[in-house]
């Protein structure tokens, strides 16, 4: 095959589109975030940004971004020890869910921990709900939107997966009482656990074999009896969850095969009858590409019908540039009060690619806007930019992270 | 909140350069380039030996585009202008160029801009990257009304455009500048006029001269000028050059012009809104009618209420931009056509007739 000559853009280059840096902030030296982002507006009307770390030795960091040209690092804490990590988090109100995954199953602790934030610099922990088990790794993502339920990406010691890979499911969790979090409901994909009267799942080829299991199980206020779940090798579902003690499928997607799996995140535009499901690359130097974003037609949610691929960055110019390349994490139009919210512009997060705006007006021919894609940060082992999460506030401005060493970045955007 | 894209916002501003032949665009450049506010601004030059750069010259990254020292990326025409900046923004995304957030083209000589315009306007994947700023024309002040008067493309590069500098003005006596000034003035109204000394201009002064998003403000009534501006309700809804004599007359449309009789300003206001669909069908009519002598058309459209901005160059029509609110509390249509041989009261009419007709067309019965 021809590949066109490598562009002269180098990867110690920032490149950007209607997209301003307005602060980069390397948190002390940990400057490798996890993909757990949420921002608290505190009584005394800070605006706190807090961020999981991607691994040990930190678990998360709390950064004052009134001022977003001046973020300010108000408080890093630790994990108990280094084969954990805490990787996601939700805030609402002054409470804060925190998940955390170990390295391999049977250690502790491995869950979800409650805390009281309402005084930023010494966050207080109110409850951990205990995932772990001799199958379990514990907990890889957390949704927590409205104060009552939690939606975690989880194993659990009660269950065995037939496959290892396949470890977490959908678990809800009841929270009006943080201090006593209650499991309420739970579902997990059919065939994927001992015991199960369904065959297991047909497997994606060894290379790309990443597990039938939970990524984002997002719930919405518009539609509080559905969950969109992001089940990695097993693609998009959405899941009535009007009766916790029995949930259904209503719909299916998946694109792989021939795609090469790891559905990330569905993300529902609701009035427009849309979801916008993104894929996570999970291998270096495009070894697993195309890893894209879709936009899917779920006006039938029997029926979801793919209509056309975000535009991907150019992969002569970014495939071997260093790390990782593509899709990630989307900012998720949370509901909550400092939450940027669109049904037609989406940001994402892309890797050595940067971090990237679209407008899906014309859901067949969607638009790249804006992008900004930091110059490689000092010390990167991946030899260039890998942001891993991103989230916008209400003011437009972006807050997005690198996964080894560059911290937090804020921008503004042109849109 | 739900927020939606600005159409105007995102885009790279794009100034064109026009000029006769001797006007001083190529004086004007090659200052231009070396200007310490140039940085991160591409500039399209039609022959790039003629400004002389090599000393200025960082890096070449391809045949035909050159980093100069200040940050200023000098990019010459190869096949055409589409290719060029369809090849440009590419080359852009991938970090073959330095990133640059405003174009400046120069035109040819003998260019008609309305073309070049038309790239812009009617090539989507342009269009969606990129917006015409303006254009800006100089005039050499020596031959300026000589060339005028011996080549229409030169009155097409007058009408067309936003900003008109008036070049070697040390070479005439003030009475030809002022002449000169006055037919300009006549041709194009709405166009502000300044003298341009040896190409010695600030990088500001070729930039913000269209609209630049559709979030209403101070810039959007700037935008639309003076001849756009609410007028009190004792005066006349609509004049025309027919109207009163020659010369300048306290409305732009009772003026006329100096030069060519034929071509005049016309400004009409209509306080009945329009819907969208009768606006455009009479737009519609008089673009297949007579597009050639409708040179150029800006204004501010109520439709059913909204405020939006159009305009038009000949039979091209930008998108029209549906401001999110009216930049000021007069909330009557407003347009101003620059035209040829045309009455204002044939336009009126039209727009009248068109109008009513589509008001009632939504009426159940």
């Amino acid at each position: 095959m021809y590949l066109a000559p490598q562009p002269a853009g180098r990867v110690d280059q920032t490149l950007s589109h209607n997209m301003k840096l307005l602060a980069q902030h390397e948190l002390g030296g940990f400057g490798g975030l996890g993909e757990g982002m949420g921002i608290q507006l505190t009584k005394d009307g800070r605006r706190i940004l807090w961020l999981a770390h991607e691994g040990a030795p930190k678990n998360f960091s709390g950064v004052d971004v009134t001022d977003p040209r001046n973020p300010k690092l108000v408080v890093q804490t630790d994990l108990p020890h280094m084969k954990l990590r805490s990787n996601s988090l939700d805030v609402v109100g002054d409470i804060m869910a925190v998940a955390y995954q170990a390295t391999t199953v049977g250690i502790k602790p491995a869950g979800v921990d409650l805390f009281d934030i309402s005084t930023p610099e010494r966050p207080k922990l109110i409850s951990h709900f205990d995932c772990s088990g001799p199958h379990s790794r514990g907990v890889h993502a957390v949704w927590f939107v409205d104060g009552k339920y939690l939606h975690i990406s989880s194993g659990a010691p009660d269950f065995e997966p037939r496959n290892p890979l396949d470890d977490q499911f959908y678990r809800i969790l009841d929270v009006s009482n943080p201090a006593k979090p209650v499991e309420v409901g739970r579902w997990w994909y059919p065939g994927t656990r001992v015991g199960d009267d369904a065959p297991p799942p047909a497997r994606l080829p060894p290379q790309f074999d990443m597990g039938f299991r939970t990524h984002n199980t997002n719930v919405f206020p518009e539609r509080p009896d559905r969950a969109f779940v992001g089940y990695i090798d097993g693609g998009a579902l959405v899941l009535d969850i009007g009766d916790l003690s029995n949930i259904k499928v209503v719909s299916k997607w998946n694109h792989s095969p021939p795609f090469n799996g790891f559905t990330h995140t569905v993300l529902p535009l609701f009035e427009r009858g849309l979801w916008i499901v993104s894929d996570e690359c999970v291998q270096d130097n495009g070894a697993d590409w195309p890893k894209l974003v879709w936009v899917v037609d779920a006006r039938n949610e029997a029926n979801p019908v793919p209509i056309s691929t975000f535009p991907a960055p150019s992969f002569d110019a970014f495939a071997k540039r260093g790390g990782r390349f593509g899709a990630h994490n989307l900012h998720e139009n949370l509901p909550g009060p400092v939450s940027f919210r669109s049904d037609s512009i989406i940001i994402g997060s892309f890797f050595n690619a940067g971090v990237r705006v679209y407008d899906t007006s014309n859901p067949y021919q969607v638009q790249e806007i804006a992008y900004f894609v930091p110059g490689a940060p000092k010390l990167s082992p991946a030899g260039a930019i890998q942001l891993n999460d991103v989230y916008v506030d209400e003011r437009r401005i972006v807050y997005t992270v690198d996964r080894f060493t560059g911290g937090l970045y804020v921008l503004e955007m042109n849109i | 909140m739900n927020v939606q894209r600005d159409p105007l916002v995102g885009k790279i501003p794009v100034t064109l350069i026009t000029g006769f032949l001797g006007s001083g665009k190529t004086t004007l450049i090659s200052k231009l380039v070396r200007h310490p506010d140039m940085r991160r601004v591409a500039v399209v030059i039609n022959e790039i030996g003629e400004i002389g750069i090599d000393h200025d010259l960082v890096s070449t990254s391809s045949e035909n585009i050159s980093l100069l020292a200040n940050g200023c990326i000098c990019c010459s025409v190869r096949t055409d202008l589409q290719e060029t900046l369809r090849d440009l923004f590419a080359r852009r995304s991938v970090g073959e160029v330095l990133d640059f957030d405003r174009v400046i083209i120069e035109t040819t000589g003998l260019a008609d801009p309305a073309p070049v315009v038309q790239t812009l306007v009617s090539d989507t994947l342009l269009g969606a990257q990129f917006r015409l700023d303006g254009v800006i024309t100089l005039v050499d002040a020596a031959n300026g009304l000589s060339t005028l008067a011996q080549h229409p493309e030169s009155v097409k590069q007058i009408v067309l455009a936003d900003r008109i500098f008036l070049t070697k003005c040390d070479l005439v006596d003030a009475e030809t500048v002022s002449e000169l000034s006055q037919a300009l003035h006549a041709l194009n109204p709405g166009a502000d006029l300044r003298p341009l000394s040896n190409g010695e201009v600030a990088p500001a002064a070729l930039t913000q001269l269209g609209l630049a998003s559709a979030r209403a403000s101070a810039a959007t009534l700037s935008f639309l000028g003076e001849s756009l501006l609410p007028q009190s309700p004792n005066q006349p809804q609509a004049v025309d050059s027919t109207a009163t004599g020659e010369g300048a007359g306290r409305y732009l449309g009772q003026r006329t012009s100096r030069h060519d009789p034929a071509i005049a300003t016309l400004a009409l206001r209509f306080e009945s809104p329009f819907t969208w669909t009768a606006f455009s069908a009479a737009m519609d009519l008089l673009v297949s009618l007579r597009g050639p002598d409708l040179l150029r058309l800006k204004g501010i459209v109520n439709v059913d209420g909204q405020p939006v901005v159009v305009q038009a160059v000949q039979h091209i029509f930008h998108p029209p931009v549906s401001l999110d609110q009216w930049p000021s509390a007069d909330t009557g249509t407003r347009l101003v056509f620059i035209t040829r041989n045309m009455d204002a009261a044939l336009i009126r009419n039209l727009l009248q007739a068109v109008g009513a007709v589509g008001a009632s067309a939504g009426v159940a019965y």
